[in-house]
Parts: structure tokens; C-alpha cells; sequence
């Protein structure tokens, strides 16, 4: 069909079957004799010095063999956020902490030999609080007299801790003011989104031990095990070398797993005790001590010419980063780096943003990454400045996204902690997706609707969107391919595969390029010892970086292959020969050689030696993919209930080197999404508080909840990735907030700004718009 | 992780009366499981006895004297699933099971136990309460009957630290009785935030013998009296449907929780009351 | 106390505090394919078949289920024997992340046995429980589809 023999092809994941028969693949699968379990002791107060602690009582009940608190593990402070060094987000933590600043912030921990008497330890522990005032909006944070959540020594990388703010962002380009005066349309909105959780189902996990060296191994449930075993070292004050970190498979991470919150204890339990260790969290840890979604209040403004073309547009975000630092700045800076350039025809730009502390439980890092943020607000305001146009949501898009060839000033000027990069759009299709989708919706007839005096209204809405591929010349993955006697290839790659299929992904693009089945690609992950570099799972970078890499190790092996095929033909043109079911053909000759024969001669005959080769992968730019969403929406009138009908998504990601997968994460990205627009929220109590962490309160969506969902998949040939892949796996999520938010305002003529669209907030709208 | 730490011995009766018996003798911190899953799910660290019913085969549900008697131990999903529910005040018994909670749930959530934990948010108390259903409680001795709703007025707590939950018993209503209740939740699977149930003889539009019950409100669910005077003898129509609907919305005891406000409670009462009476005007 | 399951069809006996809930008990006898620590019956990875019926067992009191007969997704198929859903997830990328895969499979296997022919509608209520982040159920939904006119079709 594409001239592609595995590119372009449905292959089942090959870790799928395992997963489905219940093979022991996850973290907690695995125990170890002697094991020590970890509970952790967390702060009851929002903000308060820890004046002393006594853990005496505890430490004399029986096989409670080490109690940790700031008093005996090192003092160094660093970030959790398992970013590529040197972090861009602030060192404003150590391990524990003489000060709590969030309930649900980690004042000790226990192991024992059992999790009921680790439990029962807890609390004989004994702490003196001297409580201090709390500060839980991120505006008031930021005032004058505000507690000062940041206050100790030696902390870096936190633009104005006085004033608890962790990051300004300013980004300007053309003239702003100007830009509106010249518009003859200007419009101006602000949305504020709540905090929301990743709700992995596997929640995290650690266990760590010593092997038969005295080595520490720590095999984790993380995104990020390059980053894991540097940054323990780090904190542990002892050499990456003496470190080994193996990532298993991961029950989802979703961003929340791109930090190092658990291992660093359970090693240094470890290390102290020379016993294994194990530390899971509990579905509560998971929902108040692990990480969230950043809570933002972001306001866009867009100035417009009569004929709809974007003449200036501003956006301000304030983003709440809970009590520490982590991901601030860059989850912010990409508020506004992967939304602003999408609508590129604007030359006057301004992106302002600044991310608070707060004695609220901590921010990271959450598909989307800030994006689904700043869409949330963007797209309704374009949507808002159409109308006032007289123009279609549809129309007003097509006239200004970005296109091939083009480029963005923000592209260079906004960076993640450094500056960006300037690149020009090689791969893009949007017309078209705007052309399938709202085909495959029905917009043009729908749009054109019956009065509105029925109780139940439909309405629909759209969204467009981008994202990136890798965070360009900072993302670094690695790959080593080597041949086996049968023609077979180990792949050994740092690329991290949480349930995404990158493993797959990147079976096939070695299949495809050294002309071997996937079934005789063994691929080995992720483990710090044994496989090269990656930066792990973050930023839409697997297939773009992580199989970059592999591609290019494939290339090399396929160049020592043919080289050593020259001989054996006596052919030297290796233009001439093509590597198809494990063969190498000269299609001048139609002399054959198996790749099995050419293992078993180069391995033990002649000219001895391991075919095999390594390569790195760093990309100049992060191709963006990109993406059109509709969906169709019933509501109540009188009950305020939203009910999703039908929801279109048409994406282009390049060439999906696995369309069902490509599926997959649209499909999850789209109704996590709609959660979050729906029914996701954090309640806090008056003293902060997190109250419904459990699954009975926090409302994710279940198999009855999902709209009926249709993916267009657009193929477009990005050169720079591999066989012309883009990434798919967080765009999507930034979707559902403005496509619902739209359509809400199709159906009733309504604009909610506070997240989530609860039928009580639809109720309260159309009462005042006196409805 | 175990948090039931107290717990010394189980029990396995093999009647109800030994159920009962042993309930009486062993004490403050003995509990009878019927699903299990308030037990497990919110557990009280106190708890030193569990009488398990297994044994006692009370899931059935059968005909008996033209009542349909449906046994303690009988989960949300086999009442469901039974042919005596298919036909029943015309499947919307049915349907209003399949849509409680989620299937493990449903799987193991029983009569029995809804009834005895009263939970504010449980659909079947609403539900039995609506279809104005009798309790059967064996005390060791003999069985005794009792309507659930003058159950729930005793100190009916007290009454089953001796007595077992044997079964509901509901009565074969004729075609002209309408059942209908609506539920409130954040999405599909959600515990109710608020429902609402109406049961009433219509005779050519005449409505009689109506029992109207909110619940989740977030107390308790109870019953309505004063809607059910309002509708009493009074002739179904659209402009009736609507004139309820602001009665109950007016008048309906409801408060606010973390979960949702008291005004939204009370509007959505009110727009279920007038739904349910459109909806016995359709069947 | 003492408590006595068949579990995929083999006799096994545990020794468990009378207050244990049923996923503890079996994880730490090795049964490490049950997942889930939800603990309120609300995630659904924790499922398995209880005497034919799919329940939490993290809501389950081992003691309750003495003398039941148990069936883990390992004793629905193995990965050198899987049964017609498992190879029918793998294929229809239903499987992501898989932690939620087990406890899912369980309840759509529960249906098909009570419902050979169930409704689109039937479906999702099946698996209402198994909560899933990753796919947004709707390949789980084609999976389940898929095995069905499998087994219609005589495999």
C-alpha cells in the first residue's frame, strides 16, 4: 500500500500478550526476601516549621529497623523533576524537609518488616509543629506580605522566592499595544482550569535492593530512569557508577512518573539497611503527595483585521505550582510556546506569565504540559473574535494557522529553561483536517440549527491544535543494534515505554529497515547498566528521539551488513542490494546471502566481528503535529447536564508508524481530556486540605461515560523523523476543554470560565444570561 | 493492607435462627457481612466477630403469596438480571438497577446490606422505600415483618444487633401502578448526589396511593410526605407536572455538601418530580 | 485461620488473619496478576471470578470466599495458551499500559459467559468498572466485539 512492509502497519504490541495473560511485569510484581516496607508520615498542616521530631517510641517497636526524618538523611537540596541536566526548575528541596508546606508534605518515613507495623510506627512518631500562615491562591501568593513559603538557605533557580513566585516569563515580539490599535476587532477572556490528577492505575512504585556485588539496583515505575539514577546520586551524595536503575513495565505515567519523589528513599533505606526495599504508594498518596496538574488562570487577548487575519495576540498566565518549584517554569513556558505559534500570521506577540507558589499540593508535569492550558483559553477566545467577525469557527482557523514552510517568532524565543529554536514547518496538512473533520461531524449542517426552546439543546465546537516532538537540542536518546547467529537483533535503547508502544514502534522501524520480521526484534529498555541514553518518556519524544536513535543504529548495522555482502557477492556496489525477509538480495544479480549466514561468518568464520552499532539522536527542531477536534454535544437545560454525543478528532502525527496505536493515544488522550473538562477537580478543605482523593469522589470517566469518538489519521512526511513521524501522544489531550467549551456556546449561548463545566456552572450561566 | 486487625473469629451459620443467635451472644463488635463491601471498604478497626451468611442461601428471589420476595444476601446485579424484574412496573426497576455504580459493584452489593447500612447515597434504600417494600427480620426466634419505612422511624440499628435481615419483600403491583426514580450523578458510575422516587396507582389520570421518596440529600432518603399529599387525587397533565415540579423544588429538604449545593439539590428535585409524572403520562 | 479456594482449577490452602481482604491473601501467595490498590471496589484492577461472578477483591474478606472456586485472568488463557479475548485485546490494541487489562478481561469474560449476544450497551456496562487511563475504552469495546463474532463464528 505505502511500499512499506512494517511502517504503516497494525502489529500487535509485543509486550501485549504478556500484559494480557498477567505476566509479572510491574514494579510490585516482583518481591525480594527481607524485604523492608516503606510508609511515609506526612505534614497535617499546610505551612509549618517542623520544630522537632522524636521517633525513640517508634524505633523500639519490634522489626521497625530505620526511621528517616530530616535529621539523618543528607541535606541536599535539588529538584524532583526528572528533567535533563541542569534542570530548569528549582532546587527548593531536600529528601525531607525542616519545614512542611503542604498537607501532604513528607515529614518522616518508616521501614519495617511488615506495611502493618510501618503503619503502627507512624504514629508513635512524635513532631512539634510550629504552625506559620498559609497562603492557597496563587495571586495572593504573590503580594506583598504574603507567608513566604520559600525561605531557606541556598536554594537557586527561583526567580523571587520573597515574593513566592517561581517564574516570570516574558516574550514579546512586534509591537503588542500597537498590534491592537490597528485591529479593527479586539477580544479579551480569561478561563481558570483546576487541578487535576494523572490517575495512573498502576500507582507509583519503587523497590530498590542491593545485588550480589553490593551494588544498588533501583527498579522503578518512572518515565525517567536516566534521570532517576542521576539525580539519586545526586541527592545521595554518592557516584552515578555505584547506581543501577531498571524500568519495568509501567501501569501508566501520563507525566506523573517524570519525577523522583520515591526512590531516594527507598535506596537510602536500602543502602542503610542492606536489605531490599519497597515503597508504593497507596491510591490517597497518589492523589495528595504525588504530582498534578498545574491550576491556571490564563487570559488571551486577540486583536483582529476585518477580513479575520490575527493581527495581535497576548496571553498572561498564572499558573499555581503548589509548594515546590518543580516544572514551573517549563510546563508555563509551554503555555504559551506550543499554542501562540500555531496562529503565526500575528506579528505582535506578547506572552507574559508568572507561576506562584502555594501551600497546595505540588504541580508537575501532565500531558499537554501547559498546552492544554493555554488551548483551553485560546481556542474559545478565537472561537469569541469569529463570532464578532461574522465569521465561522472553521473559516476564521483556515485563514490563520500556521503552514508549511512558515515559521513562528516564539518557536526561538520561547525555550524550556533555554532559549528555543527557530524552525520552519516541514510537514502540516491542516486544511485537510479541518476539511475531513468537519465533514465527518456534520458540521456545515449542524452549525445551521433549529430553534433552541427544546430541553435538551445540541451544540457543536471545535478546537485546532499543536504540539511539538521533543524539546529540540536539548532531547537526547541512544540506541545499540546488534546481530544475533539467527538474524535476529537485540535493540537496546534508554527510549522508556510506559504503555505507549514505543517498544513496538521501534520493532518496526528496525524491521523496516534491516528487512527482518518484528518477532525477530528482542528490544531491551530502559536500564542504565545495559542500554544507552534517553531522556526518557516526556515531551512527545518517544518515536521522534527515541526512535530517531534506533533508526539511525539501524542504518549503520544495514551499512555493516552490506559492507561485509560485498565480499560474499563479489559485488561492490552496495546500492545495488536490498535487505528484504532476512536476506540480502543483489537486484542486479539476484544473489542471495540470509542474515543468519552472515552472523554465523562474521561471528566465528572470517573477518571476526559483532555487527553492531550504536547511534545518538538530537533533533534541531520538534516538528509539530497537529490537530483538529469536534465534537457535538446535548445539554440539559434544566438540569445543566453536558452530555458528549459524538467527538472527531483528525490528526496528523507525520507517518504513524502503528496507526492502531497512533489510535490508542488519541483515543485515551481525548477522554482524559474530557474528564477533565467535565467532572476532574481538587476539593480542598478551609486549612488546604485535599478531600476527595479517592476514586469515589474524584470523577474519572468509566466505559459509560465516552461520546462516540471517530480518529481521522492525515499522513503528512515529516523529514526529519523516522520513515516521516511526528509524535501523537499529548497533543490530543488539549482538546476536549475548548472543543466542550464551544460547543457549549453554540448550544445556549453561554461561556463558562471556571473549569470544570459541572451542571451546576451551566445552570448558573444561563441564569445569568437571563435565559 | 489490613486494617480489620481485631478481627478473631469468623462465623459460618447454617440457619438463620444460629445467625441471629449467634449475633445476640457474641456481642458489641460483631457484625453480620452480607456483600462485604461497606465493611472492607470503610472498616471499622474495632470490629472483633463476622458473621458470614453464605451458608444461609438467602440470594433468591421467588414468588410467594403474590409478593415478590427477594432474599438479604441478593445482589443489585441478580435482582437485575431476574425474570421477575423483566415485566416488572414495566422493566423500570430493571433499568434502574443496571444503571447503580459499576458491575463489580453491582456484583456484590446486596439487599440485605443496602438496607441495613442506610447509606445517604444508596439507590436500593430509595428504591425499597419508594416501592413502600417490607422488611423481614429474624430475631433467633420468629420472623417479623415490618414496613421499611416505619423500620427506618425505630431505632432500627439497635434491632439488628439482634435480629438478621432475612429479606424484602415487594409487592406484585397491577398496570396501574407507575414506578419511575431518577438519579443525580457526576458521571455513570457515580454514587447518587440526589434522587428522587415516585410510586403512584393511576386510574384515568387519578393519582392515588402515591409514595414519593428523595434521598442522597444529603441525608437519608425519606419519604416526601408532603409532595405525596400535594399529588394525591389530583389529575395527571403537563400543567400538574410542571405546578410539582416548583412544589418539590420549594419544599424539598435538602442541604449542600462538598459534593453540590443546596439549590441545585433542590432544583434538581424539582425537575425530576416533573420528569417522572411526564413520563407516567407517556407509558 | 485457615481458608480453602480452588484457583484455576488447583486446590490451594492459606494460612490468613480472619480480617484479610481477599487481594492481599493472593498477591502475596504469588498471584501477582491481580493488580489494583484502590481499596473501595472503584478501579476494577483488582478483579477476578468468584464462583463465575466478577468481583473486587479488594473489597472481598478472604474469609467470606472460603471454599469458593476462583478464576484469575490466568486461568482464563496464558500467554502459550491464550483465550480467543485475550488474543482479541492484543490485536484490537486494547492493551496500553495492561495494568487494568487482567481485571477488565475478567468482566468482559463474566459477560460473554451470561450474554453471548450482548448489546453495545451491554458492553460498557460489563466493564463500567475497570477503570482504564490509557485506551479511553473504545478499543477495549471493538476487542470485546471482536471476540464475540469469534466465538460466533466457531473460532
Amino acid at each position: 500500500m505505502n511500499g512499506f512492509e512494517y511502517i504503516g502497519k497494525n502489529i500487535g504490541k509485543i509486550d501485549a500478550m504478556a500484559l494480557a495473560t498477567g505476566q509479572p511485569l510491574f514494579t510490585d510484581d516482583i518481591s525480594f526476601p527481607n524485604i523492608l516496607h516503606i510508609k511515609i508520615l506526612y505534614s497535617p498542616h499546610a505551612h509549618a516549621i517542623i520544630e522537632d521530631i522524636d521517633t525513640s517510641e517508634a524505633e523500639k517497636i519490634p522489626r521497625v529497623k530505620l526511621i528517616l526524618t530530616y535529621k539523618n538523611t543528607p541535606q541536599v537540596l535539588h529538584t524532583t523533576a526528572g528533567q535533563g541536566w541542569p534542570e530548569p526548575s528549582p532546587y527548593d528541596t531536600c529528601m525531607f524537609n525542616k519545614k512542611v508546606r503542604y498537607v501532604g508534605d513528607r515529614v518522616a518515613a518508616v521501614a519495617a518488616e511488615t506495611e502493618e507495623i510501618a503503619y503502627e510506627a507512624l504514629k508513635h512518631i512524635k513532631v512539634n509543629y510550629k504552625k506559620l500562615p498559609a497562603v492557597f491562591d496563587p495571586e495572593e501568593a504573590m503580594k506583598e506580605g504574603a507567608p513566604v513559603i520559600h525561605d531557606e538557605e541556598g536554594i537557586s533557580g527561583v526567580y523571587n522566592p520573597k515574593r513566592n513566585i517561581v517564574s516570570h516569563i516574558e516574550v514579546k515580539a512586534g509591537d503588542i499595544e500597537k498590534g491592537f490599535e490597528e485591529s479593527d476587532v479586539v477580544v479579551e477572556d480569561t478561563f481558570e482550569m483546576q487541578y487535576a490528577q494523572h490517575c495512573p492505575i498502576e500507582p507509583h512504585a519503587t523497590i530498590t535492593y542491593l545485588d550480589e556485588y553490593g551494588r544498588l539496583v533501583i527498579r522503578t515505575s518512572t518515565q525517567v530512569p536516566f534521570h532517576v539514577r542521576r539525580i539519586v546520586a545526586q541527592v545521595l551524595e554518592i557516584p552515578v557508577q555505584n547506581i543501577r536503575v531498571i524500568k519495568p513495565r509501567i501501569g501508566g505515567g501520563f507525566g506523573v512518573k517524570q519525577e523522583i519523589i520515591l526512590e531516594e528513599i527507598s535506596a537510602f533505606v536500602t543502602l542503610k539497611t542492606s536489605r531490599p526495599a519497597r515503597l508504593v504508594y497507596t491510591r490517597e498518596e497518589e492523589f495528595v503527595s504525588s504530582r498534578t496538574r498545574h491550576p491556571m488562570k490564563v487570559t488571551v487577548k486577540i486583536g483582529a483585521k476585518k477580513n479575520g487575519i490575527f493581527n495581535a495576540i497576548k496571553m498572561y498566565a498564572l499558573s499555581n505550582n503548589g509548594a515546590y518549584g518543580t516544572h514551573g517554569l517549563t510546563v508555563t513556558s509551554n503555555t504559551g510556546s506550543k499554542t501562540l505559534p500555531l496562529y503565526n500570521k500575528a506579528p505582535n506577540i506578547e506572552f507574559i506569565a508568572d507561576v506562584a507558589y502555594t501551600n497546595l499540593p505540588v504541580a508537575g508535569a501532565y500531558r499537554g504540559y501547559g498546552a492544554t492550558q493555554g488551548y483551553a483559553a485560546l481556542e474559545q477566545v478565537v472561537d469569541e473574535i469569529a463570532e464578532k467577525l461574522g465569521m465561522g469557527p472553521a473559516e476564521i482557523r483556515k485563514i490563520n494557522h500556521i503552514k508549511t514552510g512558515e515559521t513562528s517568532p516564539i518557536f526561538k524565543a520561547l525555550g524550556e529553561g533555554r532559549e528555543g529554536v527557530t524552525q520552519y514547518i516541514q510537514s502540516e496538512a491542516t486544511d485537510k483536517l479541518l476539511e475531513l473533520g468537519t465533514k465527518e461531524i456534520g458540521w456545515y449542517e449542524k452549525i445551521r440549527k433549529p430553534a433552541k426552546e427544546a430541553t435538551k439543546v445540541r451544540g457543536i465546537g471545535m478546537a485546532l491544535l499543536m504540539q511539538g516532538s521533543g524539546i529540540p537540542l536539548i532531547d537526547m536518546g541512544a540506541a545499540t543494534i546488534k546481530l544475533n547467529e539467527d538474524g535476529s537483533f537485540n535493540v537496546l535503547y534508554g527510549g522508556t515505554d510506559i504503555g505507549t508502544g514505543l517498544d513496538t514502534v521501534v520493532a518496526q522501524i528496525v524491521s523496516e529497515t534491516l528487512g527482518v520480521k518484528p518477532e525477530q526484534i528482542i528490544v531491551y529498555a530502559a536500564d542504565t547498566d545495559v542500554t544507552p541514553f534517553d531522556k526518557g518518556a516526556y515531551a512527545s519524544s518517544g518515536t521522534f528521539i527515541s526512535g530517531g536513535a534506533v533508526y539511525n543504529a539501524a542504518l549503520k548495522v544495514r551499512e555493516q551488513i552490506l559492507e561485509v555482502t560485498k565480499e560474499i557477492f563479489g559485488e561492490f556496489n552496495t546500492k545495488d542490494f536490498i535487505l528484504k525477509d532476512g536476506f540480502v538480495i543483489s537486484e542486479k544479480s539476484g544473489k542471495k546471502v540470509s542474515l543468519s549466514e552472515i552472523a554465523y561468518q562474521t561471528l566465528y568464520l572470517k573477518k571476526q566481528q559483532q555487527i553492531m552499532a550504536t547511534s545518538s539522536f538530537v533533533s534541531d527542531s520538534s516538528p509539530p503535529p497537529f490537530a483538529a477536534h469536534f465534537i457535538e454535544i446535548e445539554v440539559d437545560k434544566e438540569t445543566g447536564i453536558i452530555t458528549p454525543i459524538k467527538y472527531v478528532a483528525a490528526v496528523d502525527c507525520g507517518v504513524a508508524i502503528n496507526p492502531e496505536l497512533a489510535k490508542g493515544q488519541i483515543i485515551g488522550s481525548i477522554v482524559n481530556g474530557i474528564g477533565y473538562a467535565l467532572t476532574e477537580e481538587y476539593k480542598f478543605s478551609q486549612t488546604g486540605k485535599l478531600i476527595n482523593s479517592n476514586f469515589m469522589e474524584y470523577r474519572i470517566p468509566s466505559s459509560r461515560d465516552i461520546p462516540d469518538i471517530k480518529t481521522i489519521l492525515v499522513e503528512t512526511y515529516e523529514p526529519k523523523g523516522p520513515y516521516g513521524a511526528k509524535s501523537v501522544a499529548e497533543i490530543n489531550i488539549n482538546g476536549p476543554i475548548p472543543a466542550i467549551g464551544n460547543a457549549l456556546y453554540n448550544a445556549l449561548g453561554i461561556r463558562i470560565h471556571k473549569l470544570p463545566y459541572t451542571p451546576e456552572k451551566v445552570l448558573e450561566a444561563l441564569k445569568n444570561k437571563g435565559a | 493492607m489490613l486494617k480489620l486487625k481485631e478481627v478473631g473469629q469468623c462465623f459460618y451459620p447454617n440457619t438463620i435462627e444460629e445467625a441471629a443467635k449467634l449475633l445476640k451472644e457474641s456481642g458489641e463488635d460483631t457484625r453480620i457481612v452480607g456483600g462485604g463491601l461497606h465493611l472492607t471498604a470503610f472498616p471499622n478497626p474495632a470490629i472483633k466477630t463476622l458473621i458470614f451468611l453464605n451458608n444461609l442461601k438467602l440470594n433468591y428471589i421467588k414468588e410467594i403469596d403474590g409478593k415478590i420476595s427477594i432474599g438479604a444476601t441478593t445482589t443489585i446485579s441478580e435482582l437485575a438480571n431476574s425474570a421477575e424484574m423483566n415485566g416488572y412496573l414495566k422493566g423500570n426497576v430493571k433499568k434502574l438497577l443496571q444503571s447503580i455504580a459499576s458491575e463489580l459493584l453491582r456484583n456484590q452489593i446486596t439487599m440485605g446490606g443496602s438496607v441495613a447500612q442506610r447509606e445517604p447515597y444508596s439507590d436500593i434504600v430509595t428504591m425499597l422505600l419508594t416501592l413502600r417494600a417490607d422488611i423481614v427480620i429474624h430475631d433467633g426466634e420468629k420472623e417479623i415483618k415490618t414496613p421499611i419505612s416505619d423500620f427506618y422511624k425505630s431505632n432500627f440499628r439497635a434491632t439488628l444487633k439482634k435480629s438478621v435481615i432475612k429479606e424484602v419483600l415487594l409487592e406484585k403491583f397491577d398496570s396501574t401502578y407507575k414506578f419511575g426514580m431518577k438519579r443525580f450523578t457526576r458521571n455513570a458510575t457515580d454514587i447518587p448526589l440526589l434522587n428522587f422516587g415516585i410510586l403512584a396507582q393511576v386510574n384515568e389520570d387519578t393519582i392515588k396511593n402515591v409514595s414519593i421518596v428523595v434521598g442522597a440529600r444529603p441525608g437519608p432518603a425519606e419519604r416526601f410526605a408532603q409532595a405525596e399529599e400535594f399529588l394525591k387525587n389530583k389529575t395527571l397533565s403537563k400543567e400538574l407536572a410542571e405546578e410539582f415540579g416548583k412544589f418539590v423544588e420549594e419544599n424539598v429538604d435538602v442541604a449542600g455538601d462538598i459534593r453540590v449545593g443546596k439549590e441545585y439539590r433542590a432544583h434538581i428535585a424539582g425537575i425530576f418530580a416533573k420528569r417522572i409524572l411526564n413520563e407516567f403520562m407517556e407509558e | 485461620m485457615k481458608v480453602h479456594y480452588k484457583i484455576n482449577g488447583e486446590e490451594k490452602e492459606f494460612d490468613i488473619q480472619p480480617g484479610e481482604l481477599l487481594l492481599d491473601v493472593l498477591r502475596r501467595n504469588n498471584y501477582t496478576e491481580i493488580k489494583g490498590n484502590c481499596y473501595l471496589g472503584t478501579c476494577g484492577a483488582c478483579a477476578v471470578l468468584i464462583n463465575e461472578v466478577a468481583k473486587a477483591t479488594c473489597t472481598t474478606l478472604a474469609a467470606q470466599v472460603n471454599n469458593a472456586e476462583i478464576i484469575t485472568i490466568k486461568g482464563i488463557g496464558t500467554i502459550s495458551e491464550p483465550h480467543l479475548l485475550q488474543k482479541a485485546f492484543v490485536e484490537k490494541g486494547a492493551v496500553q499500559c495492561g495494568f487494568c487489562t487482567p481485571g477488565t478481561i475478567i468482566s468482559a469474560y463474566a459477560l460473554l459467559k451470561n450474554n453471548p449476544d450482548p448489546t453495545e450497551e451491554d458492553i460498557k456496562r460489563s466493564i463500567d468498572g475497570n477503570l482504564c487511563r490509557c485506551t479511553g475504552y473504545v478499543q477495549q469495546i471493538e476487542a470485546i466485539k471482536f471476540a464475540i463474532k469469534l466465538l460466533k463464528g466457531g473460532k
